[in-house]
């Protein structure tokens, strides 16, 4: 499982202050848990008024690389602040995201192109998000169609199906799953990635029905997800999902994670 | 404490590092039994540790597998094939009983100690036993056995060994295993923990 730490982002309240404080060492530590926890990339994400945003994403990058070689996920909603701010990245990353809305792939594709980039791609377009899964699976049609164009090997893309509440949906989250396996049986090397906490949205006790859908999205083939990876009970349920499918010879992953207190055990 | 290498990595379940070890060892010159005793050291070390509760089942299993790749390359090889071994035994879990997982540890303890390990499976037929005992010539044979019901079989199978005039020393292993069932089937030697196995096994060997 490749987990895209998501705790550096200004979105959340504590990481906003430290960003208009500047506070350097809360940022840098929370790379640091982030690493130790196992996460494969950084997430940053912003969060400021459009005029500040580059130069946010610098300061915040910039600290991350102080503490960590773990690359960085470059995370803004602006397609122009993510390929701008590669040039602060030490080492190849991870661009969160594009999707067929606006313009967005036709600006991050052609600057990754040639590069060892990873991309994660939402499965919308300038219509919102698609309700079926025929209309999910059109515009990943259009994702790969701009992928083979500029050369982009399936391995380097993270496919978002958006996930939504489960509040308010009619099926669970069967729509999603059928789109996920759907995709990986045509391009079994791409990964498939999401947030893991979307769809809890609204409802009461939100890590049981998170923890619930890591485990049905990861055996409809999700192998990539955006979280919070000190989260242990999290932790622990994706590393008991990976041996539970076959994915872990002898538990040898589940039991070094329970070794390194990733789960299971209280910390010393 | 382990101070040979290849020991150390194989205990630490370092499956690349003790691939890499081997062919740099072969490659050296080492004579391939050399490697395999390292292996077994390092193989028993990790033994203690699923004893002592400090390994988990997978971590034992996993050990044994990473013996057995190194093995597909040394067995070839360790010449004069039996030569190297400390001896043959016949393992096997009785008729009625399916149960192989206590056995299977067992005989991963027992190929990393050096023996030649006979694994006839499970659900044994006393016949089968005692071709295989007569075949290898084999001075001690384990039995395995997890149902309480399948008791009677397992004395059946030590009169018919023994009807048979060998007198191969039997070992019987598994959880409810004590003295009374051991006197109860005539078998010699009696076990419930997988490394109890080993050390009756060098007992017997005198090894």
């Amino acid at each position: 499982m490749i987990i895209i730490g998501e705790k550096i982002n200004g979105t959340i309240p504590s990481v906003a202050k430290a960003i208009a404080n500047k506070d350097a060492e809360f940022i840098k530590n929370l790379a640091k848990i982030q690493t130790e926890a196992g996460a494969a990339f950084i997430d940053v994400c912003a969060s400021v008024e459009d005029s500040l945003e580059l130069e946010t994403m610098k300061w915040l990058i910039d600290l991350v690389q102080e503490v960590t070689e773990t690359p960085i996920a470059i995370d803004s909603p602006n397609a122009r602040t993510c390929v701008e701010a590669i040039k602060f990245c030490n080492k190849p990353g991870l661009i969160n995201s594009v999707s067929l809305e606006g313009n967005k792939i036709d600006v991050v594709f052609p600057v990754i192109a040639d590069t060892k980039w990873e991309c994660t791609a939402l499965l919308c377009d300038d219509t919102g998000i698609p309700q079926t899964s025929e209309k999910h699976l059109e515009v990943f049609a259009g994702i790969m169609k701009k992928a083979k164009e500029y050369n982009i090997s399936p391995l380097r893309l993270h496919i978002d199906p958006l996930v939504q509440m489960l509040c308010t949906s009619d099926d669970g989250i069967i729509t999603v799953t059928d789109v996920i396996k759907e995709i990986k049986a045509t391009y079994p090397t791409i990964h498939v990635t999401g947030g893991a906490s979307n769809i809890s949205y609204n409802l009461p006790a939100r890590k049981i029905v998170n923890q619930a859908f890591i485990v049905l999205a990861m055996s409809a083939g999700m192998d990539s997800a955006i979280l919070d990876p000190t989260n242990k009970d999290l932790m622990g349920m994706i590393f008991a999902t990976e041996a539970l499918l076959g994915r872990d010879e002898c538990c040898m992953e589940y039991i070094g994670a329970f070794r390194e207190e990733k789960f299971g055990q209280k910390s010393k | 404490m382990l101070t040979d290498s290849i020991s150390k990595a194989i205990a630490e379940l370092e499956e690349q590092q003790v691939a890499e070890l081997v062919k740099e060892r072969l490659d050296k010159g080492d004579s391939p039994l050399e490697i395999v005793n390292s292996l077994q050291q390092g193989m028993a070390e990790a033994g203690r540790r699923f004893e002592s509760g400090e390994y988990f089942l997978g971590e034992l299993i996993m050990c044994g597998e990473i013996m057995q790749d190194s093995m597909v390359i040394l067995e070839p090889l360790l010449s004069g094939s039996n030569a190297e071994y400390k001896g043959n035994i016949v393992m096997g879990t009785v008729k009625g009983d399916i149960h192989d997982l206590g056995k299977n540890i067992v005989v991963m303890l027992l190929k990393g100690s050096g023996y030649n390990v006979i694994d006839l499976g499970v659900d044994v037929p006393k016949e089968k036993f005692i071709a295989a005992i007569q075949e290898s010539n084999a001075p001690m044979v384990g039995m395995s056995v997890l149902l309480t019901g399948c008791q009677e079989s397992m004395k059946e199978t030590i009169d018919a060994i023994r009807a048979a005039g060998l007198n191969t020393k039997v070992l019987i292993g598994g959880n409810y295993i004590d003295d009374v069932v051991k006197d109860f089937v005539g078998a010699d030697y009696s076990a419930q923990a997988a490394t109890d196995g080993v050390r009756i096994a060098n007992e017997i060997f005198g090894a």
